[in-house]
């Protein structure tokens, strides 16, 4: 009775249901399932239970690109989020035509192909004659290979990926920032409150929802960190990660192994472990907000 | 002599042609080939050309369709590991023999060496004696057919050489030679040379200076490098001396090409690809360039690494009719027609040899280049190279360059690395 009275519910989600299925459900099982085979994607696979789990946790690679996905994690996202934030209080400052041009050539960078924002960094980056070297050649400092020194590389990528994410951020920010009624403001300018405590005991606390989804969202892209430092180091399947694999992360090192080195198991091994650690980031970061919400 | 090449070349052409189309005869049905091309081959001239190649294999084998599609290197690799997989491979497609390893491993590549011996022997001799080798990891095996590939070669800005006051009239002839002129470049206060750690072939290719293919590359057999402890160590103390000299850039980046082209950077060790960039700088800006041979460390030996670009035929029912087809493209009268209309060398030996192909300077200096040159990582088609052989090389390269490591403590260091890297 009540699954006839649904139907037409269940119908209208059906197409949705099934592309999940097909599309996401379906790869992340099969997945698990090859995690446990040694499999090179065309021959039967052979069952070798934790072997592949052995291997990924085992091995130098793993370790490295978890070193440094905890670093670019640690910074990029905190930072990345200030860059918008600022960004979006700035454009907010605006109105009219400056307003939008501001908020347009913000969000330019979100728009660029990888590819094309890579190279203008690789020119910006390049040691001696590069915009960056150039500058610092004016301050009497010596030229920096910024994409081959590994004291730099992480910083560099960094750079790159703020400047390219802190538009898309910054337009989210600012919808927030349009829906905090303007009385508060109001309100607190005749109680004698300066800009900076308007954004410290309005500004902030209203946006709250907003950067918890920005932080979030930031949190689950940073893990899943590919394109730039691929481009940036110039990477290919025979080799990739940069100079000492500073910039090796994650799906780079699963990538090579299922492309490079034809490991699917390997690689579905890493996917799950990798699928997991986003899963359990992100039931955290949920966990904390109901936490807060209900105290 | 020519007349009589050019007849037995012609009569080559002829008998491998006979011998595809009477196999074409068989092809009665409809059948659809996808084609899978480097990106490059797939625009502008070659697209013209191929699609001119495929218009003729075509009307020689009526209800055979062949779609073409370009893809870039690591597409090529995903797409054919991917079709592997999922059941839906190209039947004829292009990639590099360095990857070939893992295209057999996922059953990618057909056995080819059946129908390669079922053609005339003439066709068989046209092609570089090298570059086929590269296809068989065993006798009986032939993975592929050679097609494209490069020496790589040494070209010159001769403003920058003449602005140093270097005679440009004969190119450097030892390696001493040619690192005298890069300290000569950079007193003049410019950048002799890019920096050469930075990329694996670019290594490769200041190794082949000192060494060659014979300690290079990999021993399958007991998964050990074949890289020469002394001769290494050597190569890195060319790297140290030429750290002060380069200009921090790598052998394939933009900025290197730029600097080339501005008149900034004197030397760039690269492969032939970078020609067309460079002839067009020539008449619009007034580049002044001419490429060489890499010099190496006596008289008569040169550096640089060769490579080649295979054509792959995927297991199937349309197997028969797309070796055909690799066999048509790959046959001499087609290649000579591709190396003339991109001034690029080729496996085709008898093709590099037509006086009008051979005329070309780019493919002569080729030529000579690819003969000389080191295979970048063979032996081929054996085992796929783990990801941490290329980065271990440019890791120790790189760090002795930078004084981490006198060039023997790198030298030892690096070959015990990649021994623990093919081990693993």
């Amino acid at each position: 009775m009540s699954f006839r009275r649904y139907l037409p519910h269940y119908l209208m989600i059906a197409p949705f249901m099934i592309l999940f299925a097909a599309f996401f459900l379906y790869p992340i099982l099969s997945g698990f399932y090859y995690s446990f085979h040694d499999w090179n994607g065309v021959q039967t696979p052979e069952y070798i239970g934790l072997g592949n789990y052995e291997k990924v946790l085992g091995s130098r690679d793993f370790s490295r690109a978890m070193t440094n996905l905890l670093w670019y994690i640690a910074l990029t996202v905190p930072l990345g989020i200030l860059a918008a934030l600022g960004l979006a209080l700035l454009v907010d400052s605006f109105t009219g035509r400056w307003a939008n041009f501001f908020r347009n050539a913000f969000f330019l960078p979100v728009v660029l192909p990888a590819f094309l924002a890579a190279t203008i960094w690789r020119w910006i980056y390049a040691p001696n004659f590069g915009l960056l070297n150039v500058v610092l050649g004016w301050l009497g400092m010596p030229s920096v290979n910024f994409l081959n020194d590994t004291g730099t590389m992480l910083y560099a990528l960094i750079a790159v990926d703020i400047w390219v994410s802190a538009g898309f951020n910054m337009v989210i920010i600012l919808a927030g920032l349009k829906n905090i009624p303007s009385e508060l403001y109001e309100a607190a300018r005749l109680d004698g409150a300066n800009k900076w405590q308007q954004i410290v005991h309005i500004t902030l606390p209203m946006l709250g929802p907003v950067l918890f989804f920005v932080f979030t969202y930031g949190l689950i892209s940073a893990m899943q960190v590919f394109d730039k430092p691929w481009l940036l180091t110039g990477s290919s399947f025979a080799s990739y990660g940069g100079r000492r694999n500073a910039l090796l992360f994650p799906v780079m090192d699963m990538m090579g192994r299922a492309f490079g080195g034809v490991k699917f198991g390997e690689a579905a091994a890493y996917g799950f472990l990798l699928t997991v650690a986003i899963v359990a980031v992100t039931a955290v970061m949920f966990g904390l907000r109901t936490w807060r919400e209900r105290r | 002599m020519h007349t009589m090449n050019k007849l037995r070349a012609s009569i080559a052409g002829a008998s491998a042609l006979v011998a595809l189309g009477a196999a074409g005869a068989a092809v009665a049905q409809d059948v659809t080939l996808e084609y899978w091309v480097y990106s490059d081959f797939a625009q502008g001239d070659a697209l013209a050309l191929q699609q001119e190649f495929i218009k003729e294999f075509t009307e020689q084998h009526p209800g055979v369709t062949i779609n073409i599609t370009g893809k870039g290197d690591d597409d090529l690799t995903a797409g054919q590991v991917a079709g592997a997989a999922s059941g839906d491979l190209p039947d004829v497609f292009m990639n590099a023999q360095s990857v070939g390893a893992q295209l057999v491993e996922v059953g990618a590549l057909s056995n080819l060496y059946d129908q390669w011996m079922a053609m005339p022997q003439e066709f068989r001799d046209q092609f570089d004696e090298s570059a086929l080798a590269g296809c068989m990891p065993k006798p009986d095996e032939l993975y592929c057919l050679p097609y494209t590939g490069f020496g790589s070669l040494l070209f010159r800005n001769l403003t920058v050489l003449e602005k140093a006051g270097i005679d440009t009239s004969t190119p450097p002839a030892t390696w001493d030679d040619w690192f005298a002129q890069m300290q000569q470049v950079k007193d003049a206060g410019m950048y002799a040379i890019p920096d050469e750690t930075l990329v694996f072939n670019s290594i490769a290719e200041i190794y082949a200076t000192s060494g060659d293919s014979s300690t290079w590359g990999f021993n399958w057999e007991d998964r050990t490098t074949r890289i020469d402890p002394e001769i290494m160590t050597r190569v890195l103390q060319k790297f140290v001396d030429m750290a002060p000299l380069n200009s921090g850039t790598s052998r394939n980046d933009q900025a290197t090409k730029d600097l080339f082209i501005s008149d900034q950077l004197a030397f760039h060790t690269v492969g032939p690809w970078v020609n067309p960039t460079y002839e067009e700088a020539a008449q619009n800006s007034g580049l002044k360039y001419d490429f060489v041979l890499i010099p190496g460390d006596e008289a008569g030996k040169t550096g640089g690494i060769r490579s080649y670009e295979m054509i792959g035929v995927a297991p199937g029912e349309n197997q028969q009719i797309a070796f055909e087809f690799a066999a048509f493209i790959t046959e001499k009268a087609q290649m000579a027609r591709w190396a003339t209309l991109l001034a690029r060398y080729n496996a085709n030996a008898a093709a590099m040899a037509d006086p009008e192909v051979a005329a070309l300077p780019l493919i002569k200096v080729s030529v000579d280049a690819a003969r000389g040159a080191m295979d970048v990582a063979a032996p081929y088609f054996v085992d796929s190279v783990p990801s941490c052989y290329n980065s271990v090389v440019i890791d120790y390269a790189s760090a002795t360059a930078d004084g981490e490591y006198t060039p023997e403590e790198g030298a030892k260091e690096m070959i015990a690395e990649l021994n623990d890297c093919l081990a693993e």
